[in-house]
C-alpha cells in the first residue's frame, strides 16, 4: 500500500497533489484506488506513458472520465482509458498527437487552468461547450475504444469494460442456448410460432 | 501431397486468376484440380484460420481485414458525378485483403436468388433511367451449381416455404435459433408473416474433415479461427494446393493485364511482396478480383488499342454499381438476449421478396433478425445507442451497460436498380499504397430501392412492437456511401453492345479473358449474393474447362 501511495504522489498523481487534487478526489476512493493502482501497474510494467506529458495525461483521463464516468459501476478510469489513449497516440495513431495537445491547451485556456483541476460538474459544462468538434469527438473515439478494446491496447483493465455490459468475450466458444428467449423456447415454455 | 508448384514468369501458365476470394478461390480450385496450372495474384496476404483474431478494433476499425481502409487503399467516393469525390474515413467499397478474400470475413448469410431474379425485366417491365435487364442465365441452369456451392462448400440450413426448388437437400442441418430468432418469430406469428431458418455458410457439424462453428460470436466482419465458415480459405484453397498445380502468389497486387498483337492476354503485371514490378504470362486470364476491382483493373489497362479501359467497347464496365439497400429496426427487451454469441442469424423473413406494384414502387428484399450492433462492444457503443439517449456521461454508460445484451436489430435488404451514374472510375488524383490509381465510386440509390428499404424497416419496427419491444427506434434510411455488395460493374449478357461477359464469363472483346465475381450480375437479387457468386464459379470453370478440352481458348 505504500508503495502505491507513494507512486500516486511522486508518479503519475503527482502534479494534481501539487496543485490540487480535487478533480480526482472527488471521483471517490474505489476510483482513486483503481486509477493509482493502475498507473502503478503500468509504471512497474515499465509501462510509463509513451508520449504523453503529466498534464495532458491529466486532463485526457479527466475528459476520458466524464465521457465515461465512475458511478456506482466502474468508468473510463478503473478501466486505465488513459493508458489506451497514450499508446494509441504513440502508435496508430500518431498523427492525431500535434492536435490533441494544442486542443488541450485551448481547453486549458478556456476554462482559466487546468481541466482536470475543475470539478465534474465545471469539466461537464466545458465539454457541453466543445462536443460537436472533432476534438471531443476524437477523445470520445479514443475513451470508447480504451474501454472496450482487448486489453493489450492498455485499456478495458481486467476486462472492467466488457463485465460493464455483459459481454464474456474473452472467452472463445458458446453452447445454446445463449439467452432467455432462446432458452424459453427450447424448454417449449412457449410456442415460438 | 504434391509440393507446391513455383511457376516461372515467361513461360505462360495455363491460367492466371486474379483474386483468390468467393469465384477466384473456386475456380482455382476447380481448374487446377482438372488438370490445369492456376497462378493466383492476391493482394493481401495468406493469413490462415490460426492468424484470425477476436481484435474488434482492429478488424472493424483499423480495417485489418480490409488491407488498412482508404489511407492505404485511396478510394474515394462522391454520391453525384458533379462532385468531387473524396477519401471518406470508412472505406466506400468494403472487401477483404487476404486468401479467400470477402469469404473469409464475411457474415455467411447464404440465400440462392429464386428464378425470378434472373427474368424479373420480363415480369415486370423497363425502369425509365436505368439499365434494368434480364439475365442471359435462368435459375435453371444455376440450380446444379446452387446445389454444387452447398456440398462442396458446406452449407447449413432447411427449406423454407418460399425458398425456390432445389435439386438435393441441405448438406447440413440449420443453426439452433437463437433470441432474436425466436422474437422474430413470435413478431411473425402476430403479424401473419413467416419465419424460417437462415441457410449458411457455416458448418452445424463437422464435414470434409472440417470443423463445427463453436458459436464464437465474430462471423461479422471477422475470419474464422477454426475454419468452420465455408470461406475459399477453408473449403476450397486447400484442394487446389493439394493439387500441386495451383501456386498462390500473395501481397502481389495486378495492375495491368497485357494484350498481345492479336488483342489476347498474354500477361498479368503485379507488383510483388517488395514492391517490384513483375508480369506472369498466360494463355488466358480470369479477373475474380470483386465488383471493385475487376473492373478498376480492366481500366487500368487502357492501351491504345483499347482507349477505355480492357474488354470495355461497350462502355459498361464499371457501371451498374449495385450496393443491395439496406435498413435497420432496433429493439430493446426485457430480458437479456445474449444475441453476441453464435451466428448473426438464425431466422429470415421472405415474405417480400417479390416486387408488388400495389407498393407504388420496384423492389423486393429480405427481412433478418441479428445482433448487429450488439455484436461487439465498441459497434454497440457507437452506433447502437436510441437516439434519445446522451451521447456521453452517466446515462450514456447505464444505457449501453443495460442494453448489450438485451439489444437486436431486424435489418432490411434489398434489390438495388442498376444505373448508369452509380459506377467504379479511375480517380484522377487518389492513388493507393502501391501508386495505383484508386477506385472513385459514384452512387446514389433508385428512390425505388430507398423506398423499399423504408417499407421493409416499417416491418421491422412492427415485428419489434409485435414481439414485446421495451424500446424500439431507427433511424431514416439514406443514400448508402459503402457496401460489401459490389455487384453489376461488367455485366453478363449475349449483346455485347449493353454487356461485358458473355454467359459463360467470357469477354466480349478479349477471347482469352474471362470475368467471374460480383461484376458478371446483371441483377442485385435481395441482398445476400455471395452464394450467387460461388454458384457462377463453379458453372464458369466447367465452361472453361469444356472450352480447353474444345481447344477455344
Amino acid at each position: 500500500m505504500s508503495h502505491q501511495n507513494t507512486c500516486t504522489r511522486r508518479g503519475f498523481m503527482g502534479g494534481a497533489a501539487a496543485t490540487g487534487a480535487g478533480a480526482f478526489l472527488r471521483l471517490g476512493a474505489p476510483a482513486l484506488a483503481a486509477i493509482t493502482q493502475a498507473a502503478c501497474g503500468a509504471r512497474d510494467d515499465g509501462n510509463a506513458f509513451a508520449v504523453l506529458g503529466a498534464d495532458a495525461a491529466r486532463d485526457l483521463a479527466a475528459m476520458a472520465a466524464r465521457i465515461l464516468p465512475t458511478t456506482d459501476t466502474p468508468g473510463a478510469s478503473e478501466a486505465g482509458v488513459i493508458h489506451f489513449i497514450d499508446q494509441a497516440l504513440g502508435d496508430a495513431m500518431a498523427d492525431s498527437l500535434p492536435f490533441v495537445l494544442e486542443q488541450l491547451e485551448a481547453l486549458d485556456a478556456s476554462v482559466g487552468g487546468r481541466f482536470a483541476a475543475l470539478d465534474a460538474a465545471a469539466q461537464d459544462a466545458a465539454l457541453a461547450g466543445i462536443e460537436d468538434g472533432p476534438f471531443f469527438s476524437l477523445v470520445y473515439m479514443m475513451t470508447i475504444f480504451g474501454f472496450f478494446s482487448m486489453s493489450r491496447y492498455g485499456g478495458n483493465r481486467d476486462h472492467v469494460g466488457w463485465k460493464l455490459i455483459g459481454f464474456d468475450g474473452h472467452h472463445g466458444a458458446w453452447q445454446y442456448p445463449f439467452g432467455y428467449y432462446d432458452a424459453e423456447a427450447q424448454r417449449g415454455d412457449v410456442d415460438a410460432g | 501431397m504434391p509440393g507446391k508448384p513455383s511457376f516461372p514468369l515467361d513461360t505462360p501458365v495455363d491460367f492466371v486468376i486474379v483474386g483468390s476470394g468467393s469465384a477466384g478461390g473456386i475456380l482455382a480450385k476447380e481448374l487446377s484440380t482438372a488438370g490445369f496450372d492456376v497462378v493466383i495474384l492476391e493482394q493481401g496476404p495468406y493469413r490462415k484460420a490460426a492468424d484470425f483474431r477476436h481484435d474488434e478494433l482492429s478488424v472493424i476499425f483499423r480495417d485489418e481485414l480490409l488491407g488498412g481502409g482508404t489511407a492505404a487503399s485511396g478510394q474515394t467516393f462522391r454520391h453525384d458525378a458533379d462532385e468531387t469525390a473524396v477519401r471518406p474515413r470508412r472505406q466506400p467499397a468494403q472487401y477483404a485483403q487476404t486468401v479467400g478474400g470477402s469469404s473469409a470475413h464475411f457474415t455467411a448469410n447464404f440465400w440462392r436468388f429464386r428464378d425470378i431474379d434472373f427474368r424479373e425485366r420480363s415480369a415486370l417491365d423497363s425502369i425509365a433511367g436505368t439499365n434494368f435487364a434480364d439475365w442471359p442465365i435462368t435459375y435453371d441452369e444455376l440450380e446444379p451449381y446452387y446445389t454444387k456451392v452447398d456440398w462442396e462448400i458446406g452449407v447449413s440450413g432447411a427449406p423454407g416455404p418460399n425458398d425456390a426448388r432445389r435439386s438435393k437437400p441441405f448438406p447440413l442441418p440449420p443453426m439452433p435459433v437463437k433470441s432474436s430468432g425466436v422474437l422474430m418469430e413470435r413478431g411473425a406469428k402476430e403479424l401473419g408473416l413467416t419465419c424460417q431458418p437462415e441457410p449458411h455458410a457455416i458448418l452445424s457439424q463437422p464435414f470434409n474433415g472440417r470443423a463445427a462453428c463453436i458459436n464464437c460470436g465474430y462471423c461479422m466482419f471477422f475470419g474464422c479461427e477454426v475454419g468452420a465458415k465455408s470461406s475459399t480459405l477453408a473449403a476450397m484453397i486447400p484442394l487446389a494446393e493439394a493439387s500441386g498445380r495451383c501456386e498462390i502468389r500473395a501481397e502481389c497486387a495486378a495492375y495491368r493485364v497485357e494484350t498481345d498483337a492479336n488483342g489476347r492476354a498474354s500477361e498479368v503485371l503485379y507488383y510483388d511482396p517488395d514492391g517490384n514490378q513483375r508480369g506472369q504470362k498466360a494463355k488466358a486470364v480470369i479477373l475474380s478480383a470483386n465488383g471493385v476491382e475487376t473492373p478498376r483493373l480492366l481500366l487500368m489497362s487502357a492501351s491504345a488499342r483499347h482507349p477505355d479501359g480492357l474488354a470495355n467497347s461497350s462502355g459498361f464496365v464499371g457501371r451498374n454499381l449495385m450496393f443491395n439497400a439496406h435498413s435497420v429496426a432496433n429493439g430493446v427487451f426485457e430480458e437479456p438476449l445474449n444475441d453476441y454469441k453464435g451466428v448473426q442469424v438464425t431466422r429470415i423473413i421472405h415474405d417480400f421478396y417479390d416486387a408488388d406494384p400495389a407498393r407504388g414502387f420496384y423492389g423486393g428484399g429480405g427481412l433478418d433478425a441479428r445482433p448487429l450492433w450488439s455484436a461487439t462492444p465498441i459497434l454497440h457503443a457507437l452506433e447502437g445507442m436510441p437516439p434519445d439517449v446522451p451521447s456521453w456521461g452517466a446515462a450514456f454508460k447505464d444505457e449501453i451497460a443495460h442494453n448489450f445484451t438485451r439489444q437486436m436489430s431486424i435489418v432490411g435488404s434489398t434489390t438495388s436498380l442498376a444505373q448508369d451514374r452509380n459506377n467504379v472510375t479511375l480517380d484522377p488524383e487518389s492513388r493507393d499504397r502501391w501508386g495505383r490509381p484508386a477506385a472513385r465510386i459514384t452512387y446514389r440509390d433508385h428512390d425505388d430501392d430507398l423506398a423499399m428499404a423504408t417499407f421493409l424497416q416499417d416491418h421491422g419496427m412492427a415485428l419489434l412492437d409485435a414481439a414485446g419491444a421495451t424500446k424500439a427506434w431507427r433511424r431514416p434510411v439514406e443514400p448508402g456511401t459503402n457496401s460489401a455488395h459490389l455487384l453489376g460493374t461488367c455485366r453478363m449478357g449475349d449483346d455485347p453492345a449493353t454487356s461485358v461477359v458473355n454467359r459463360d464469363h467470357r469477354s466480349h472483346d478479349v477471347p482469352n479473358l474471362f470475368l467471374c465475381d460480383g461484376s458478371s450480375f446483371v441483377t442485385s437479387g435481395r441482398g445476400q449474393p455471395t452464394m450467387t457468386i460461388m454458384a457462377l464459379a463453379f458453372r464458369a470453370a466447367d465452361r472453361i474447362k469444356a472450352a480447353a478440352a474444345a481447344n477455344a481458348i
